[in-house]
This record gives C-alpha cells, structure tokens and sequence, in this order.
C-alpha cells in the first residue's frame, strides 16, 4: 500500500483476510506433517508386515532352485513395492521388479530394520527382516516418490477448496467491511452536507456503540461552539443595544440645541451634545479594546516594570482626578518587575485607576500601590468612594453593569476588560473594602515567578 | 399637557426634557423605577415615557405594577431593546406604543399627543368645541376660523378642559395638568387662567361649577 491516507476499509481488509491466509497456511502445515507422520508409519507398518509373511512362508517351504516368482501386477502401485527372500545367501525368490542382488549391500552383519537405499537411481524405502536360523533373509522395498504422491494429494485435496473460497471469502469480507463502516461515511455525509451555522447535535440513536463515544466527543463540541457563537451574538447586539442609549442622548440634545432660543439653555444643549459623544467614543474605544482581547489572546508577554507603569498612567489620569478635586497618590517605592504584555498591563492599570476617580465623589482619595507580595507582585488601587454592596460586587464585570445611582456615564465594560486581562496574565483579582480608605479596593496579584533577566518569550495566555 | 419621563441615563433624560418642554409639554423626569412606579400611581399624567432598563425596577415591571393599580394612561416604552419579542413584550405588558433609541424627539412629542389623544377617545389630532378649534401640534387655537393669541399656561388649560369636554376639573386637577415639579403655583392661578381665556374666546365656553371646578360643555348649541 502506498502513502494515500490510510482506508480503514483496507486495512480492515488486510488484516482480515491476512488472518484468514495465515491461518490456512497453518492448518495445512500442521495437516501436512501428521499426513506425512501417519502415512510413514502405516507403510512401514505394511512393509514389515509383508516382511514378516514372508520370512515365516520361507521357513516352511523352502523353495528348491532359485527362481523368480511369477507375482502378477495386481495394482497400479504394485511396480512401486519388491520384495526378496534370500535362503542360506542365495536368491530363493524376487518380486519381477526386485534387483537380483541384495537391495541392501552387507558384509557379515545384517542390517535388520528399516532403512533408505538407491536402487537404479530410485529411492526406496526397505524394510530387512531374518529367519531364526539366520538362513532366509528378507528385504521388502518401497519406492519413496510413492509416498511423496499421496502426500501430495493429500496436500491437493485440503488446498484446493481454500484456494476457491479465497476469493469468495474476500468479497464476503470487503462487502461486511464496507458495510460495518456504512455509519462512518453516513457522518462524514451529514457533516459536509451540514450549513456553517448548524450546530445542532448529531442523532446518536442509530449510531453504533463504538462511535457514540465521537458522537458525544463531536455534539459536545459543537454545543461549545454554539454557546461562543451565542455569546459573541449576544455580545454584538448589546454592544450596539449600548451605544443606542448615548446616540439617542446626542440627538436629543442636538435637537434641543437647534429649537433652543434662550443662549444658556442652548449652551447646555451643545455641552450636553459634546459629553454625548465622548461616551459615545469611550464606549467605542472599550468595545474594541474588549474583542481585540476577545479575538486574540496570545500576548507577547515580557518582564515590565509595574512600579513605573502605575506611575505613568497615574501621571496621565491625575488631571482627571484633580478637576474634582481629588487627591491621588502613588505609592511604589520597590521596583517591581512581571511578566505581563505592556499594553494590555497599562489598559489595566488605567481602567482601575480610571473607575477609582470616576465612581469616588469629589474631594475623595484615591492610591495606588504596587509591593512585592510573597505569592508574586501586587498591584492595589482603593478609594475613600462608597464601596459597592456585596450584590454589586457580584455583579461587578458583567458586561454593560453599571453600579445604579453612581451618576456617572461609564461603558460598564471596565470590569470585564480588567478581568480578561488578569485572566491572560494568569493574574488573580480579589475586590473588597479598603480597610485604609473605606471605599473600594481592588488588588491584582501577578504570580511571582522567575523574570530574572531571562529571554523575552511568547506564550499564549 | 404634563408628562412623566423614566429615564436613567443622565444626558438622556436631560435632553429629553429640555426638548418635550420646548414642544409644549410638562415633564417630570425620575431616574429609576421606583420612583417612577411612586409618581405614576400619585400623580394624574397625561402620559409617561418609559425606559425599560431602569434601575432598581424595570420599566415593564414598572408598567404591570400601575396597570395592576388601575392606571390607564397612556404609556411609551422608550428603550434600546429592538428585538421583535421584546416589542411584543412591551406592548402586551400595557404599552400603548413602543419606540427604539434614538428617537427623534418632534416624532416623540407626536406620538405622545397621539396617545393622549386617543385615550381620551379623540379621533382626530384636532379638538374642537363650539367654534373654537385646537391644534395640538402647532399649538395654534382658531376661533370661528380666526387666530386667537394665547399664552403657554392658558394654551394647556384649555387644551386639558377640551380634551375632559363634558367632565368637570378641579382647580387642583386642572393645576396638575398645568405645572410640573417645583414650578411655583399661584394659589389662584387658574382663575386667572380662566378669566383670559373667557376674555379671548368669549364667556359661554368655559363654565364654572361653583364649588367644583370649570368645565368645557361637549359640543352642541351655546347655552
């Protein structure tokens, strides 16, 4: 066979009738060998026999003069078995067919039994037996190609059957084979017939039990990636549900702005219209940020300073938090390095930092520290805002949740933003009551592990 | 005609405010459904706007929850939500109309008024007593086919008495369709609302029922 992709059904078949040879092949041998065995022992059997007949006739009527004995052929083996009776060293009588000297040349002792001899080129088997007297002597010979013929028949006649139902025996195989692999290609007809979109489960009922195992395997799989397909659903239509809400704010400002006559009122309008589009973009800006993530998870993840990125996105965020009158502080005096992808590290710093300063009131404090942790490194951001209730903090990442009453116009998609990234850095994430502030404190621990100066690696997350 | 708006985005709700009262309307604006559930059954709108993602109730709850006290005003769903059964899940859960975000805001102020309308068993966009005919949209009232000038206060006031024609109003219910939240009432401004409007329009339209209230007689011969 060559390098094509291996057919089930041929190796099936293979091994099946491969099976069947060997064992033939077996059974004639083993056939052969007790035929050969039973055959040898029955003749031998029958030359002694003849043998023995003949010494104990000679013994009593010694044949005067020496003459050959008008045996007639009685069958068609006969020319193939001689005999010779020799009394006091001569000749006393022969089959025609034997030999007028001794099939078995011998010097003083006799070479009594069984033994193989070449007699005018043949090769016979011959059996020597004495008289008491040691006076007659008998040989009785066989040709050996004899037996070697019903040997042979033997062997035909257990062959030739087999040789016939090899083929038929093929064809029953090859039609049992394709048959019992019917439900294999029945699944491979059903999936490729199958839309893009149709997960719906593969009947398992018919099924044979040895394919209900890939039957579960492949409906399992095919309800995973209905419920990721549902979810990435549901997730475009909240996402566009989302943005109706600030498109709808803008439009009616706008429309407010346009039938306004009083300049203040307009003024406001046109803020209004503005804040509108910056939630707008915000949440823009979330939404990608979230299925950027979403799509591709493998980061390339590097030894980072944390210290120093907690540092730069406060330094960023810090105008926000003064204009209400906010105090914000940094507190990471050690340098801290882990392993973390720079950008989505610095997405996660900011969405903190950022939902500190935005659901604390004015005038509120809020810091940020990042310490070396024995478990790791440990980054923490808590407030003097109200901390959530216990239900929030339940609720706290799913996607569009907004704490009710904070007033404030946040996407809702910070959470799971923050958590995806945690989740890709193998990072945990634990939200409760800053015991320092009172408010809330969220503290993200990177798993200490080895970031000594070795190499930069890529590992999916 | 004095609304309720139930919304619970900020920039939203602002707007729609600003700009339903720009179109003639009275709102009240409440941020959650509580509150919305609690000034619904306590105050005589002419008609609510509804979100239905609001917080701590949600607008359909809200909905069944004065339906069940015997609310019948007018009702619409105004919400992000678009899908076909969430549509039908409003209007079967006693929503008079059901409009998606973003909406604009002169075809919102035309469905409220012809929900209004309607509720009180108005055909048409018109009303019309005697011979003086109102215009809801255009906030415009003719008389015998002749203009007639009136402020926003004495436009409302006429407006609820036609749309109750042949019912007498209190003053209280009369100033409830009149003046939205923390807006100062005159302890007799409706009768100096009425004594305008019976100077501009003639003294046969509006009737006084002393001790009761004022009301608009249904159409049919001056007294």
């Amino acid at each position: 066979m060559t390098a094509r992709p291996r057919s089930l059904q041929g190796r099936l078949l293979v091994m099946v009738l491969g099976t069947v040879v060997t064992v033939w092949a077996l059974t004639v041998t083993a056939t052969w060998l007790d035929v050969r065995h039973e055959l040898g022992e029955l003749l031998d059997g029958h030359l002694a026999q003849a043998a023995a007949l003949l010494v104990v006739q000679q013994g009593h009527e010694v044949a005067e003069g020496d003459h050959d004995l008008d045996a007639p052929t009685l069958h068609r083996y006969a020319p193939k078995v001689a005999f010779q009776v020799f009394h006091e060293g001569r000749l006393a009588l022969r089959s025609a067919n034997a030999p007028v000297q001794p099939m078995i040349k011998h010097g003083a002792t006799f070479p009594a039994g069984f033994s193989s001899v070449l007699i005018n080129g043949a090769e016979w088997r011959v059996f020597a037996a004495q008289g008491g007297e040691s006076d007659i002597q008998v040989f009785v010979g066989e040709q050996v190609d004899s037996r070697a013929a019903i040997l042979r028949a033997v062997l035909r006649s257990t062959l030739w059957p087999m040789l016939l139902a090899l083929p038929l025996l093929s064809l029953a195989a090859w039609w049992s084979v394709s048959r019992g692999l019917a439900p294999l290609r029945w699944l491979g007809r059903v999936l490729a017939a199958r839309q893009p979109h149709a997960l719906q489960a593969v009947q398992v009922d018919n099924a044979p039990a040895e394919m209900v195992p890939v039957l579960d395997a492949l409906n399992s799989l095919f309800s995973r990636i209905g419920a990721l397909m549902e979810s990435e659903r549901r997730f475009t239509a909240d996402a566009a549900h989302e943005l109706r809400t600030p498109i709808a704010a803008i439009r009616a400002q706008a429309q407010v702005a346009l039938g306004e006559a009083d300049d203040a009122a307009r003024q406001h309008a046109l803020q209004a219209t503005l804040a509108g589009c910056d939630r707008a973009t915000r949440l823009v800006e979330q939404l990608l940020t979230l299925s950027r993530l979403e799509a591709d998870d493998r980061s390339t993840l590097a030894p980072l300073a944390l210290d120093a990125l907690a540092r730069r996105v406060v330094a960023e965020l810090a105008p926000q938090a003064i204009a209400k009158r906010q105090t914000i502080e940094v507190n990471a005096a050690v340098a801290c390095a882990v392993r973390c992808d720079a950008t989505l590290a610095a997405v996660l710093v900011r969405n903190l930092v950022d939902n500190a300063i935005r659901y604390s009131p004015p005038s509120a404090r809020v810091h940020v520290g990042v310490q070396p942790d024995p478990s790791g490194t440990r980054l923490t951001v808590e407030d003097s805002g109200p901390a959530l209730a216990p239900v929030d903090l339940q609720r706290l990442g799913e996607r569009f949740f907004r704490v009710i009453g904070s007033g404030e116009g946040g996407s809702g998609l910070g959470w799971s933003i923050v958590r995806r990234i945690a989740a890709v850095h193998g990072a945990a994430i634990v939200i409760g009551r800053s015991a320092a502030l009172g408010g809330l404190s969220v503290t993200v621990t990177w798993r200490a592990e080895p970031v000594s100066n070795g190499p930069p690696s890529t590992h999916g997350g | 005609m004095r609304i309720l708006l139930a919304e619970d985005d900020l920039l939203l709700g602002d707007g729609l405010r600003a700009g339903l009262r720009q179109l003639g309307f009275q709102v009240d604006w409440v941020r959650d459904g509580e509150a919305a559930d609690r000034e619904l059954r306590a105050q005589p709108y002419a008609a609510a706007v509804l979100d239905l993602g609001l917080p701590l109730k949600d607008g359909l709850d809200v909905l069944a929850s004065v339906r069940r006290a015997g609310a019948t005003l007018p009702v619409l769903v105004l919400t992000a939500r678009d899908a076909v059964p969430d549509r039908i899940r409003g209007l079967d859960g006693g929503a008079d109309d059901y409009v998606v975000k973003p909406v604009d805001l002169h075809e919102l102020a035309a469905r409220l008024r012809a929900l209004v309308r309607r509720a009180h068993g108005q055909p048409q966009e018109r009303l019309s007593a005697q011979d003086v005919t109102l215009d809801p949209a255009a906030r415009s009232v003719l008389q015998a086919g002749v203009p007639v000038v009136l402020s926003a206060r004495e436009f409302d006031l006429l407006q609820a008495l036609m749309l109750n024609a042949g019912r007498v109003l209190s003053r209280e219910q009369l100033e409830q369709h009149l003046y939205s939240w923390g807006q100062e009432v005159d302890s007799n401004a409706v009768e100096v609302h009425v004594h305008h409007l019976r100077r501009k329009l003639g003294p046969g339209l509006i009737q006084t029922v002393r001790g009761v209230g004022y009301l608009l007689a249904r159409d049919g011969p001056a007294p």
